[in-house]
């Protein structure tokens, strides 16, 4: 059975539809993306998934059924919002958080230990939270979520006000527990993020699930529609299509509805361009998400 | 450890550390404390630079004193006065050396027209809101004997013309025994001061603000651990029962601690500094009353701290605290009110006894009542015992508005959603 297994959900506040109809699985030892543009219903799912809330209709599986006391030690949570104490000392804090996830004082110290070097902030482990820098306290959310070696994480903008550097630790984090098996479900607006980590994606639009599958099919799927030509010389023009882009000598062409790039190829070949490079432009993940969501405003 | 446990050392410690916290719960009963003690000390050493022999209780209590008797009045000094505690001088500029060499400690005139204007001086070096009228009992007393040609039984009569004695089924109230002392033998208890007859009323005031103190400290608690989302991780650590009651420990704990500091200053300070109040020496907090005064206090902190949590739970940010709070401790500023009222007047009539008895009042009224003196041992017990049940039904209320849908949904407080939240209708 897959970890998360959510089915037909729906949830409302007073006169708000949050979610209408959501469902998707998420699988084993997967990173999960989440998406959908502000108020989509992305957090609503998450507490329905985690049982913070309960789901008027459908329902919802995690870990192997509904969510139990114990279950709650096995997964990993980080709101997108601040999840800390903020007048307590950073590790003060991390530890009450990690002996309520079920470890020992003895067992938190030493992975927070771990943990603290890992990100840097060792030296600050006795300042307040409040005194932190932002992306120090996310930083510390992140540790709070992963201390206790959770099965399921679930993780809501992990890379908010983060550097490069400390964005790419976080996503080497990420990589390193999911290839331990670790299932990982994370929301985010960073389309490039996703591109990058997700395997399977489910993207929620005013509270319904409009895309959902795996982020390579779903690219493919949505690809076709454009080319990206290099040629010798200069490019002439070819029945059915327009160019909306030129980067390094490499343009794409949107083909017109009824083009197939075959036909474009064809066209190309029979005006006897020298050709650099012909490919079907894949389409990224925040091109598909706008396209999308486009198409539901219509 | 279970995770109660977790939760509950977490708020003791986190609540104990804070330095506001140390300060109103410790620091200002200690320095209380000290600064009586230290006037106490100060007191005690003027005293005993006076050259008398007397025992040490009664030389804290009385001073030496001078008087000039320009009417020529003064010829036997009465037996109620210890000897040399009332020097003659032949005039007012000897009396005022003595003074300002400490050896006497306050003197009076009889002036030549006494007889006439029944008028005469006291001049004292020092004024005290808190202090009686010093020791003039010993000039009127020395004068009462004197007009009546040294008849110290006719003298008595005079003092006190009714001697009424009162036999008081009930146990007997504490200041009242101060105001039926027999005061045909005058004496400092007599002439101790009306800030005895406050006490009750301060014990009112001092559980009202224990019982309020540790209550806020739950509805801030929950309510701030909402606001910065703490408490959407915690939902998913740990259930909400086992939080609710790890808080509720925890932070009563904590309350209590300056509870008992603040009573055991109380006491002290009755102890160390009667005497710069003024207040009888034989004036205690009776040991009954410092234990009803725990049980009051646990089985109130009980009953409102659940409440408060209850309002922290619906509470969707902490600017609505005092609207909430509002709501909640009603009934206690009622009681609050009642015993006001009551403390001076009727302590045990119907409408005090009532809510006494009533659990929500019960913790204010019932504690001025016992201060007071004369309650039957039933009402307590059946106080108490109402109080207990009581809690038990608002704890298991409460613990059901402590789910995650509930701290988590945002919606506006009011009374209406809170009390139906208390009934389980939300």
């Amino acid at each position: 059975m897959n970890p998360i297994e959510v089915s037909h959900v729906a949830k409302s506040f007073a006169t708000t539809q949050a979610v209408a109809d959501v469902s998707f699985e998420v699988h084993r030892g997967e990173i999960f993306g989440l998406l959908g543009p502000n108020g989509a219903g992305k957090t609503t799912t998450i507490r329905l998934i985690l049982d913070i809330f309960k789901p008027e209709k459908g329902t919802v599986s995690i870990l192997d059924g509904p969510m139990t006391e114990a279950k709650k030690d096995r997964i990993g949570y980080m709101p997108e919002d601040r999840g800390l104490y903020q007048d307590i000392a950073l590790d003060r804090c991390l530890i009450y958080l990690g002996t309520l996830k079920g470890l020992s004082k003895i067992e938190v110290l030493n992975r927070l230990e771990e943990y603290l070097e890992r990100f840097d902030l060792a030296d600050h482990r006795k300042k307040k939270v409040e005194e932190l820098s932002k992306g120090m306290q996310q930083k510390a959310q992140i540790i709070n979520t992963v201390l206790h070696h959770p099965e399921l994480i679930i993780i809501d903008e992990p890379f908010t006000a983060l550097d490069p550097i400390n964005t790419q630790l976080v996503k080497d984090l990420m990589q390193e527990l999911r290839n331990q098996g670790t299932t990982i479900i994370m929301s985010t607006h960073q389309m490039h993020q996703v591109e990058e980590l997700c395997d399977r994606i489910v993207l929620i639009d005013e509270g319904r699930d409009v895309l959902y599958g795996n982020l390579e099919a779903i690219r493919r799927q949505y690809s076709g529609n454009a080319v990206l030509v290099r040629a010798a010389g200069e490019l002439p023009s070819i029945a059915g299509t327009e160019i909306v882009r030129q980067h390094n000598g490499t343009f794409k062409l949107k083909l017109a509805e009824g083009t197939s790039p075959q036909e474009v190829l064809s066209g190309l070949i029979a005006q006897e361009v020298l050709l650099e490079k012909f490919e079907i432009a894949i389409p990224s993940v925040s091109e598909i998400f706008i396209r999308v969501v486009e198409e539901g405003d219509k | 450890m279970s995770k109660t446990v977790h939760v509950l050392r977490h708020e003791l410690v986190t609540t104990l550390s804070r330095r506001s916290f140390l300060l109103v719960s410790f620091g200002i009963p200690l320095a209380a404390v000290l600064i009586f003690a230290v006037i106490s000390i100060l007191r005690s050493d003027t005293s005993s630079s006076v050259d008398v022999s007397m025992s040490m209780e009664e030389s804290t209590e009385l001073e030496v004193e001078g008087y000039v008797d320009q009417a020529g009045l003064i010829d036997i000094i009465p037996e109620q006065i210890p000897s040399d505690y009332l020097l003659p001088y032949s005039n007012e500029e000897q009396a005022q050396k003595a003074l300002e060499a400490g050896e006497i400690g306050a003197y009076y005139i009889i002036p030549e027209d006494y007889i006439e204007e029944g008028e005469f001086i006291y001049i004292h070096p020092t004024y005290s809101p808190t202090s009686s009228d010093g020791q003039e009992w010993m000039m009127r007393r020395t004068l009462l004997v004197n007009l009546l040609d040294g008849d110290a039984k006719l003298a008595d009569k005079v003092w006190n013309p009714m001697d009424l004695k009162v036999t008081n089924l009930a146990p007997k109230p504490q200041y009242d025994r101060y105001a039926e002392e027999d005061c045909s033998t005058p004496g400092p208890a007599c002439e101790s001061s009306t800030l005895v007859q406050y006490i009750p009323f301060i014990m009112a005031i001092l559980f009202y603000i224990f019982i309020t103190m540790g209550s806020s400290l739950l509805i801030r608690n929950v309510s701030g651990e909402k606001e910065n989302m703490v408490m959407e991780i915690l939902m998913q650590s740990i259930h909400p029962r086992q939080l609710l009651t790890g808080k509720l420990i925890g932070l009563g704990i904590a309350s209590l601690l300056p509870t008992i500091a603040w009573l055991g200053a109380s006491y002290a300070i009755l102890r160390l500094g009667g005497g710069v109040l003024n207040l009888p020496a034989e004036l205690t907090i009776p040991p009954s009353l410092l234990v009803w005064g725990i049980v009051f206090f646990i089985l109130g902190y009980a009953v409102y701290a659940s409440l408060m949590a209850g309002a922290g739970a619906l509470l969707p940010n902490m600017k609505e605290i005092s609207q909430a709070t509002w709501v909640v401790m009603m009934p206690l500023m009622a009681g609050y009110i009642v015993a006001l009222m009551a403390s001076g007047e009727a302590p045990h009539a119907a409408l005090p006894i009532a809510l006494s008895l009533f659990p929500l009042t019960a913790p204010i009224v019932m504690i001025m009542r016992l201060t007071i003196g004369g309650v039957p041992l039933w009402q307590p017990f059946l106080a108490a015992g109402l109080m207990a049940l009581t809690a038990v039904l608002i704890v298991r209320s409460v613990a059901n508005m402590f789910r995650a849908q509930t701290l988590l949904s945002g919606q506006p407080f009011s009374a209406r959603r809170f009390y139906r939240a208390l009934l389980g209708r939300v």
